[in-house]
C-alpha cells in the first residue's frame, strides 16, 4: 500500500474514527477546441490529490489535500476526524459503523479500461487535423455563423483503501468528440450537433472511439441542417401527438426522469436543498407501475464504453448490473452502503466522487433502456401522425422528477407512416410515469447506442459526474408538444 | 492561504529565463469548508483546498495552454513548457491580439478574518440552530453553511505585472419542508457576520408553514411578483446566454438585434461592477485586466456586452476585464440591478390577481432569441388576490422570454439583496413586479 494511504488510515483510526477510507487520485485531461477555424483551447490539465472520509459516532467528516506527503495525509486525516466529531456533536448519538454501513467491504484488485489506442500517445497534430477537417466542412455552409469542434481525453488513476481491508487500484480512460454548427438568418438562430449535443459524445475508450465517429464525414450534413432549420416550419403548437424519440434524446430523458429519480439519497431527502427529492419513495419499491411493459431499465457499471463503467465504486463495491425498472415496475434504486442499509438491502455500488477533493455521492452508472424488437423503419411506417425528434437542445424537470420539458434541435413530421418536412424549435412536456406508461414500442439492438452524459451536476459543493445511458429509439403515444409558443 | 508574496515568487520563477515569447499564469486557490444538512441533521461535512495554475504562452499570433495543481517549481516549469509546445502546434489566429498590456487593477477589500478562520464547530453550531427551529415547527431542514477563502493572481511577462486578490465567502442556504410544502432562504457574501441564521431559518420555515395544502392552478398568463431569488435566476440566465461579447459576435446572444433598443421597461437598469463591495468584488479578470463597470441595460435600453481582450480587439474596443476563467468567453459575474421605490409588500398590494414566486428551479434556455427559458417554480408559490397572498399552489412550469418579461416590469422593490452562488457569481437584485408571466404546465 502507498505509504501516504497507510498514514491517512492510521491517523484516522488513531484520532478515533470507527471507519475511514482514502482515495488517492491522479487525473490527466487533454481538451482541444476549434472555434471558427482557429484553436480556441488546447489544454493539458493535471490534478493530483488525496481525500479522506472518516466516521465518528455515526457522523461523517471529509478533508482533502494536494500535498502528497505523509504530513499532508496526516493533516487531512486528522481534519476529517475533527470535522466528523463536530458533526457528531450536533447530531447526538449515532449508529455504530457496522449498523450504519452494513457488512464490511474488503475488495482487492486492479482494473484498467479496455482501450485500443492510448489517446495520450497520439500526436497532437493528428488530433488537430481531425478537428480542422470537420471545421472546414462546416465552413462551407454560408449561413453558419459559429462552428465548434472538440475532443477530450482523460486518464484517471485511482487507489481506494479503507479500514475494513479494501485495496483497489483503477486506471480509467475516457475519450470524446463532437461538432456543432450554429446558423443565423431569417430572424432565427438554429444549432445542429453531431454525434449529440452538449458538446460531444464521450465514452470510456481510447483514441479509436473518436476516429470512429467520423466527425468530418458528418460535419457538412449537420451544418446544412442548421441552415435548413432557419426557414423550416415551426413545431405545431399545443397539440398532443405521437412521438418517436431518437436514441440520444431518449438517453437524456432516461437520465432526468429515471436515473435521478431512482437515486436513493434523493428519495431519502439527503439532496432536498439542491437537486431535490424523488416521487419514487421507498414505499413504492416493488409496488409501482413506472412505465409500460415495454420499459426495462438497468443500472450496469460493466457496460463496454460506458462512462459509468469501472472496476469498483468509490466505496470499494464491485461493478455490477441491477434492475431498476422491470416490465414497467419500479424494482430498484441506485444505492450507497449507508442508504442501502437503511432499506435492509446490499449496496449496488453507485458511490462516485468527481475528484479527490469531493466526497462520493450516489451517482448514476450506466442507466439504460433495454432494446425491444422494432426496426426504426417499421416503427415510422406504423405511425400515422406524429413527430420524430432528434438531439437534445433544452431540458428541465421539477425537483421531484415529475414534470419535465425537453426541446430538441430538430423535429421531422411523420404523416401516414413516412418522414416528412423538418420542424424547428420542437418541444415536448409531460409527467414522468404517464409518459413512460405511454411507451408502446422500443426499437431493437441494432439501433441501440450507449450515450455519454459527462456533465451531470449534483451535490454541495458541486460535483460533475460522467454517466452513460443506452437506448434505442422508442415511441410514445399522445404527448403534448409545442409548448414554447 | 498561499499569500501574495509566495504566489508571486512561484509564478515569477516558473516563467523566468525561458524566452518563450509572452506568457501569463492565472492562479486560483480556494479553501472551502461546507457543512451540509438534511432531515434536521448534518449528513455531509467537508473541507477542501486546491490551487490551480493556468498557464498561457503566446507568440506569433499563437497561444498554447496548460493547467496544473502541482505548484512545485518542477511542476509549474513542466506545465509552462507544455503550454509552449502547444503554442507551437497551433495555427496562427489572425484575430488574436496578443496578451494584454500592463495595467494595474484597483485594490478592493473583500477579506474577513473571522470568515477565513471559521472552524467546523462554528459551522455545526449555526446548522444546529437552523435544524432545531425547523424541528420545533415540525419541518425537515436541509441546506448548507459554508465558509472559505479564494485567492486570485495573475503574473504576466507583459510589463511584467502582477495582480493579486484575496476574498472570503460565506453562505447559508436553507430549505424547510413538510410533506406537501417547502420554503427557501439564502444569505451570504464575503462576511459571515452579516448572515442572520435565525432570520433566514424563520424565512424558510414561514414559507413552508404557509405553503401547506397547495392547490391546483390553471396554467396561463399571470402578473407576478418575483422575490429577489427569482430575479437572481433571470439575471444569471441573461448573463450566461448573452451578456458576453463572444455570444454577440457569434449571433447567439439575446442582445443580437436589440443593441441600442428599448427592449426592457425604462425601470430596468443592469450593470456589472467588480469593484463594488456590496457585491462579491473581484478587481481583475483571468487575464489580469482591471474590471471596468459596464452598463448592460440603461433605463431599459440595451447598451452592450462585456469583453475580454480577444473580443474587444475584434470589436475595436478595450477589454472591460471580464475573462472569467482561463478559457471560454467573457462573462458578467458581478451584476447589479437598480432597485425601485416601493417595498415588496407594496408590490404585492398592487396586484388584484396574480402569483407570488419565491424562486425558480432547473431553468434552461429553450431559445436564445429573447432568452426564452423554461423551468419550474419552487419552495413557495402563492396566489395574490386583492393585494394579499392567499392560496399556496403546486409548482408550475413556465416557458417565458426573460427579455419580454422585463419589458413588462411595472415596479421593483426598494431593497436589493446579494445572491452569491457557489461558482462566485454575484447578483445584487431587488424583487420585481412583472405584468405577465407565461405558465405552461403544473406538476403533480
Amino acid at each position: 500500500m502507498d505509504p501516504i494511504i497507510a498514514t491517512a488510515l492510521n491517523t484516522a483510526r488513531a484520532r478515533g474514527a470507527e471507519y475511514a477510507d482514502v482515495r488517492l487520485v491522479s487525473n490527466r485531461e487533454q481538451r482541444i477546441v476549434v472555434r471558427n477555424g482557429v484553436m480556441e483551447t488546447m489544454t493539458a490539465d493535471e490534478s493530483v490529490g488525496l481525500g479522506v472520509r472518516a466516521l465518528y459516532n455515526g457522523a461523517w467528516g471529509f478533508a482533502s489535500t494536494r500535498e502528497l506527503a505523509n504530513a499532508g495525509a496526516d493533516q487531512a486525516a486528522g481534519q476529517a476526524v475533527q470535522i466528523a466529531r463536530a458533526s457528531a456533536g450536533q447530531n447526538g448519538a449515532g449508529l455504530t459503523a457496522a449498523r450504519l454501513l452494513g457488512g464490511p467491504v474488503a475488495s482487492r484488485g486492479s482494473y484498467t479500461t479496455p482501450i485500443g489506442i492510448d489517446p495520450f500517445t497520439v500526436a497532437l497534430g493528428d488530433k488537430l487535423a481531425l478537428l480542422l477537417a470537420a471545421d472546414t466542412e462546416m465552413a462551407a455552409v454560408p449561413q453558419v455563423s459559429a462552428r465548434m469542434a472538440n475532443v477530450v481525453f482523460i486518464r484517471e488513476e485511482r487507489t481506494f483503501a479503507n479500514t475494513e481491508g479494501a485495496r483497489v487500484s483503477q486506471t480509467i480512460y475516457e475519450a470524446g468528440g463532437g461538432v456543432q454548427a450554429t446558423a443565423v438568418g431569417n430572424g432565427e438562430t438554429q444549432r445542429r450537433s453531431y454525434p449529440q449535443s452538449h458538446g460531444r459524445q464521450q465514452g470510456c475508450a481510447g483514441w479509436e472511439y473518436v476516429v470512429e465517429m467520423d466527425l468530418a464525414g458528418n460535419a457538412r450534413r449537420i451544418a446544412e441542417e442548421a441552415a435548413e432549420l432557419l426557414t423550416a416550419e415551426p413545431c405545431p403548437v399545443g397539440i398532443t401527438t405521437d412521438l418517436i424519440i431518437d436514441s440520444s434524446q431518449l438517453a437524456l430523458q432516461i437520465h432526468e426522469s429515471c436515473g435521478h429519480a431512482v437515486e436513493l439519497d434523493r428519495a431519502l431527502g439527503d439532496e432536498a436543498a439542491f437537486a431535490g427529492t424523488s416521487f419514487l419513495t421507498p414505499d413504492l419499491l416493488n409496488d409501482f407501475r413506472y412505465g409500460s411493459e415495454q420499459v426495462n431499465i438497468t443500472a450496469d457499471s460493466t457496460s463496454a464504453t460506458g462512462l459509468g463503467t469501472f472496476g469498483w465504486d468509490d466505496e470499494g463495491l464491485p461493478a455490477q448490473s441491477t434492475d431498476i425498472i422491470r416490465d414497467g415496475q419500479f424494482v430498484g434504486y441506485l444505492m450507497s452502503r449507508e442508504s442501502a442499509t437503511r432499506l435492509g438491502l446490499p449496496s449496488n455500488g453507485c458511490m462516485r466522487a468527481s475528484s479527490w477533493n469531493r466526497i462520493p455521492l450516489i451517482r448514476m452508472t450506466n442507466v439504460s433502456l433495454e432494446p425491444g424488437e422494432w426496426t426504426l423503419d417499421d416503427l415510422i411506417a406504423d405511425t400515422d401522425d406524429g413527430i420524430y425528434l432528434e438531439t437534445n437542445r433544452s431540458w428541465s424537470i421539477d425537483d421531484r422528477r415529475y414534470n419535465f420539458q425537453f426541446g430538441t434541435e430538430v423535429g421531422r413530421e411523420i404523416k401516414n407512416g413516412k418522414l416528412g418536412r423538418l420542424l424547428r424549435n420542437p418541444t415536448y412536456t409531460g409527467i414522468t410515469p404517464e409518459f413512460w406508461r405511454s411507451c408502446d414500442a422500443v426499437c431493437g439492438p441494432e439501433h441501440w447506442t450507449l450515450w455519454g452524459t459527462p456533465r451531470c451536476g449534483k451535490g454541495q459543493p458541486g460535483q460533475i459526474a460522467h454517466t452513460s445511458h443506452g437506448t434505442s429509439p422508442a415511441r410514445f403515444r399522445n404527448v403534448r408538444v409545442g409548448v414554447m409558443h | 492561504m498561499l499569500g501574495p508574496d509566495h504566489i508571486r515568487s512561484l509564478l515569477r520563477d516558473a516563467l523566468r529565463n525561458l524566452h518563450l515569447g509572452d506568457a501569463d499564469i492565472y492562479l486560483t486557490a480556494t479553501t472551502q469548508a461546507l457543512t451540509r444538512f438534511a432531515n434536521n441533521r448534518i449528513h455531509q461535512n467537508v473541507y477542501h483546498d486546491d490551487a490551480v495554475a493556468h498557464i498561457r504562452v503566446a507568440y506569433q499570433k499563437r497561444q498554447g495552454r496548460a493547467v496544473t495543481n502541482n505548484l512545485s517549481f518542477d511542476g509549474l516549469r513542466a506545465a509552462v513548457l507544455q503550454a509552449r509546445e502547444h503554442a507551437g502546434l497551433m495555427p496562427e489566429d489572425p484575430d488574436f491580439p496578443g496578451l494584454p498590456s500592463a495595467s494595474q487593477a484597483a485594490s478592493v477589500h473583500a477579506y474577513d478574518e473571522a470568515t477565513a478562520n471559521a472552524g467546523p464547530e462554528h459551522r455545526a453550531a449555526i446548522v444546529g440552530t437552523v435544524c432545531r427551529k425547523a424541528a420545533d415547527a415540525r419541518l425537515e431542514a436541509a441546506g448548507f453553511y459554508r465558509t472559505g477563502v479564494t485567492e486570485l493572481a495573475v503574473f504576466s511577462t507583459r510589463g511584467p505585472r502582477y495582480s493579486y486578490h484575496a476574498g472570503t465567502f460565506a453562505g447559508l442556504l436553507i430549505t424547510a419542508r413538510s410533506e406537501d410544502s417547502a420554503g427557501w432562504s439564502k444569505g451570504g457574501g464575503w462576511r459571515m457576520g452579516e448572515i442572520d441564521a435565525e432570520a433566514l431559518a424563520d424565512e424558510a420555515i414561514g414559507k413552508a408553514v404557509r405553503g401547506r395544502n397547495p392547490q391546483d392552478l390553471e396554467p396561463g398568463d399571470y402578473p407576478v411578483v418575483l422575490e429577489h431569488y427569482a430575479v437572481d435566476d433571470m439575471l444569471e440566465a441573461l448573463s450566461f446566454y448573452g451578456m458576453g461579447a463572444q455570444m454577440v459576435q457569434d449571433g447567439r446572444s439575446w442582445m443580437c438585434g436589440a443593441l441600442g433598443q428599448p427592449a426592457m421597461s425604462p425601470l430596468v437598469s443592469i450593470w456589472d461592477d467588480g469593484l463594488d463591495p456590496a457585491g462579491w468584488p473581484v478587481p481583475f479578470d483571468a487575464e489580469g485586466v482591471p474590471r471596468s463597470r459596464v452598463e448592460i441595460v440603461a433605463d431599459g435600453v440595451v447598451q452592450g456586452p462585456v469583453h475580454n481582450s480577444y473580443t474587444a480587439a475584434k470589436a475595436g474596443l478595450a477589454s472591460t476585464g471580464h475573462q472569467r476563467g482561463a478559457t471560454g468567453g467573457p462573462t458578467a459575474t458581478n451584476l447589479f440591478m437598480r432597485p425601485g421605490i416601493r417595498s415588496t409588500e407594496q408590490l404585492i398590494a398592487s396586484v388584484d390577481k396574480g402569483l407570488y414566486i419565491t424562486r425558480f428551479y432547473y431553468t434552461r434556455l429553450a431559445h436564445n432569441r429573447g432568452c426564452v427559458m423554461t423551468g419550474m417554480t419552487r419552495d413557495g408559490t402563492f396566489v395574490i388576490e386583492n393585494g394579499e397572498l392567499t392560496t399556496p399552489v403546486k409548482n408550475l412550469r413556465f416557458t417565458q422570454s426573460y427579455v419580454d418579461a422585463l419589458a413588462g416590469c411595472q415596479a421593483l422593490s426598494d431593497t436589493a439583496h446579494l445572491n452569491l452562488n457557489e461558482a462566485g457569481v454575484a447578483m445584487h437584485v431587488p424583487a420585481a413586479l412583472l405584468e405577465s408571466w407565461r405558465f405552461t404546465g403544473q406538476t403533480v
